[in-house]
Parts: structure tokens; C-alpha cells; sequence
């Protein structure tokens, strides 16, 4: 038998948690070793003791002040967590601040996704101009949500260059301070208009 | 928060003795019922489940590091840990065995870091008693301090002299099964070791607390 083995034998005979199995293997170990049995039953004793004299629970010095103490650090450490909860709200109401910049880059996406496929059209409005007639097949389609918005694809001789000027586009203040974001005062009148429209 | 350091630790102790359900009027209330309350931000509910189970952390760690000054305070520091992480708690273990792991963790960091801040110090309070192998022969013998004296009559405090011998994993192997009463899985839980190690364990644990008493015996 394995080292392993007995050990395991010997801790659960001492804790009276052997199967009828195991207990046979035991007594034939108790058999060959006669000073074993013994031991083991030393080792029951010692167990017994020191379930009888260690306290299993003893109450801190200051029990009161142990938890007074406790709840006082758990205050804090929720206190240290709002801080986070804030700066996440801050963010999230930063979002509408994206709006404009948002569009302008969808605009921009389309632009690219027409430059990669210039037959296709997508059966959307061509608010585009062309110097050339001929061209025109190839020359991207601009597309806005906002109708206050124009766009002028301006295209050299051979079609390998070509750029978009859009007009109408509510310029971003310098001075908004996007730390404090208010709707109601900080963005421009006009951009406010515009969006009152486009909620009516 | 050591001001325990400047007290009289034995007095302290002595009045308030060891009352498992001591401050828990609401022990009817399940574990569960107040982690989940504790879940949803209730700390009057994390209190209650502080003050049932502060006695057995208490205690655990009092038999772990015998000094009841930095107890108090690891005690104080496993209930903060365990408030952080109750949000991630999913009772797939038992509340209790969850909690002697943090325990657990929170002692051995502690001993980890005395180490390091003492290499080289000669450190009367762990030195000569947690690196002695089980079973060993030649061991030396555990010199008490002068307070501790006082109490060498008495059985409890032989153990506990037996028990500080032991190196730290059969020294805790030993109090969570005789002492807290857990079975071989959940040690092997909170220990983080295998089955086969907690038996090896208990096994040379017992046999050097037996050979200790015996010599205890002897001498007296």
C-alpha cells in the first residue's frame, strides 16, 4: 500500500469516517503492527483535546468598536466608489456632442465606400455636381439626413482626384466647454434650432 | 490601527470570552438572504453578517498568528475585502468556506510581508515556530514569553504552544478541521491543495501535535 494510502487510512480512522473497506485494509495493518493501533488512538485524544480547549469562536477585543470601526472603512470605500459612478455619467452625457462629428464622418464612410465602388449609386439623391458630363457616372453620390446641408463633388479632368465641399454645416465654437456640457447654453443658438426642427 | 498593542491583552480578552452567537439577534436570517441584500448596497445588512461571523475570523486568525493586536486588525481587513468582493459572490461554495479563503489569503499576505520586512531581524513573535518541519526530533523548544508563562499550567495554553510550533500549513490544516469543524474538501478548498495534500497534512500535523503533548507530559 502506497504511502498515500495509509496516511489517508490513518487521518479518516481517527476521524471515525472509514468505510467498511477501508477499515478491513486498516485491520490488517493493525494486525502486522501492533504499536500502530496505539499511535492512532494518541492521535484520537489529541484531537479530542483540541476540540474541547480551542474555541472555535472568540468574540475581538471591542466587538462594537470592531465593527463601528469596519462600517467606517466600508463608508469610505463607497464614498471612493461615486467619484467613478460620476465620471461615467460625464461621459455618457458627452454623447450628443459626437452628433455632429458623427455625421460628418458617415459622410465621410460613404465617400469612401463610393470611391472603392463608383458605378454604384445606391438609388439616393445626387446632390453632386460634375464638370464633366462623362463623369458623371462616376462621380460619388452625397447623401443627408439634414436638408439644410450641400454637397459639391468637384472631380479634375481624369476623375483620379475629387473632393467634397459640404455647406451648411453648423460650425463647433471654440469656447464650449464640453467639461460642463449644458444644451441649453453652452452650444450654439443655431445648432439648437436645427435640432429643434429636426426633432419636429 | 495597532492601539491594541498598548492595552492588556489578556484582561481585554478575558470578560468577552468565546460566544459563537454573541451580537446576532437576527440569526434566524439566512446567509444568503443577507449577502443579497449586501449585493444590492444594504452595509446594515453586511453589519449583521459581520458580527455572526467576526468570532470565527476572529479566532481563525488569532490560532493562525497568535498576536491579538495585528488579529484584530487582519480581521477588520478580511471583512473589508470581503465587502469588495461580495458583488462577485455566487454561492456556488458555502458562504463560510468562501469566507475562511479570504482569511486565508489575507493571513498568508500578511506573513509573506512580515517575512520580507524582517529578513534579517531577529523577530521573537513567528521566528523558530512556523519553519519546523512536522515530525521532526530535534526541534527546539518553543521558549514562552514571561506572560505566556503565567498561563503553562493550563491545558489550553500547552495546546496552544504545541500548536504554534507547527509550520503555517499544518497549523492551519489542524484548526480548520478540529477547530472550525470543516470537512477534507472544503480545507482543500480554502487552502487551494489537493485532497491528498490536506490528508498528508493532518496526518504529520497530528502526529507532531501528539509527540509535543507527549513531551509536554513529560516535562511537567
Amino acid at each position: 500500500m502506497k504511502k498515500e494510502q495509509t496516511e489517508e487510512l490513518f487521518v479518516k480512522w481517527v476521524d471515525g469516517r472509514l468505510n467498511n473497506e477501508e477499515q478491513s485494509q486498516l485491520d490488517e495493518l493493525f494486525a502486522a503492527d501492533p504499536e500502530l493501533e496505539a499511535e492512532l488512538t494518541g492521535a484520537k485524544e489529541v484531537t479530542a483535546v483540541l476540540q474541547s480547549e480551542i474555541p472555535k469562536s472568540v468574540e475581538p477585543p471591542y466587538p462594537d468598536f470592531f465593527n463601528s470601526q469596519l462600517m467606517r472603512k466600508v463608508d469610505l470605500e463607497i464614498a471612493a466608489q461615486r467619484p467613478a459612478e460620476k465620471a461615467a455619467r460625464w461621459w455618457e452625457s458627452l454623447r450628443w456632442a459626437w452628433a455632429p462629428v458623427g455625421a460628418l464622418a458617415l459622410v465621410l464612410a460613404f465617400f469612401a465606400g463610393q470611391r472603392m465602388s463608383p458605378q454604384g449609386n445606391g438609388g439616393l439623391a445626387d446632390r453632386g455636381t460634375a464638370d464633366s458630363s462623362e463623369k458623371s457616372e462616376e462621380l460619388p453620390n452625397v447623401y443627408f439626413a439634414e436638408k439644410s446641408l450641400t454637397a459639391e463633388v468637384i472631380a479634375d479632368a481624369d476623375g483620379n482626384v475629387s473632393a467634397i465641399v459640404v455647406e451648411g454645416i453648423t460650425a463647433i465654437s471654440d469656447d464650449i466647454d464640453f467639461a460642463r456640457a449644458d444644451r441649453t447654453t453652452s452650444l450654439p443658438a443655431r445648432y439648437l434650432q436645427s435640432e429643434e426642427r429636426r426633432l419636429q | 490601527m495597532n492601539f491594541l498593542r498598548w492595552t492588556t491583552s489578556k484582561s481585554v480578552m478575558a470578560p468577552i470570552g468565546a460566544s459563537p452567537d454573541a451580537g446576532s439577534s437576527d440569526q434566524e436570517i439566512p446567509d444568503l438572504e443577507l449577502i443579497k441584500a449586501c449585493q444590492g448596497g444594504d452595509s446594515r445588512a453586511f453589519e449583521s453578517l459581520v458580527t455572526r461571523h467576526r468570532g470565527k475570523v476572529y479566532a481563525m486568525v488569532q490560532n493562525m498568528i497568535k498576536n491579538e493586536a495585528d488579529a484584530w486588525d487582519l480581521s477588520q481587513e478580511v471583512f473589508l475585502k470581503v465587502w469588495k468582493a461580495l458583488p462577485k459572490f455566487e454561492a456556488r461554495a458555502k458562504f463560510s468556506t468562501w469566507l475562511y479563503r479570504i482569511t486565508h489569503n489575507v493571513v498568508y499576505d500578511w506573513l509573506r510581508k512580515r517575512k520580507i520586512d524582517g529578513a534579517g531581524e531577529l523577530d521573537d513573535g513567528v521566528l523558530n515556530q512556523s519553519d519546523i518541519a512536522a515530525g521532526a526530533r530535534t526541534s527546539p523548544a518553543y521558549q514562552a514569553r514571561p506572560d505566556e508563562a503565567l498561563q503553562n499550567s493550563e491545558l489550553g495554553s500547552k495546546i496552544n504552544r504545541a500548536l504554534a510550533t507547527l509550520n503555517t500549513e499544518h497549523r492551519e490544516t489542524i484548526v480548520l478541521r478540529e477547530v472550525q469543524g470543516l470537512d477534507y474538501k472544503e480545507i482543500a478548498k480554502v487552502m487551494e491543495c489537493s485532497l491528498g495534500t490536506v490528508m498528508s497534512r493532518l496526518y504529520y500535523a497530528r502526529k507532531k501535535l501528539q509527540s509535543l503533548l507527549s513531551d509536554e507530559k513529560g516535562t511537567n
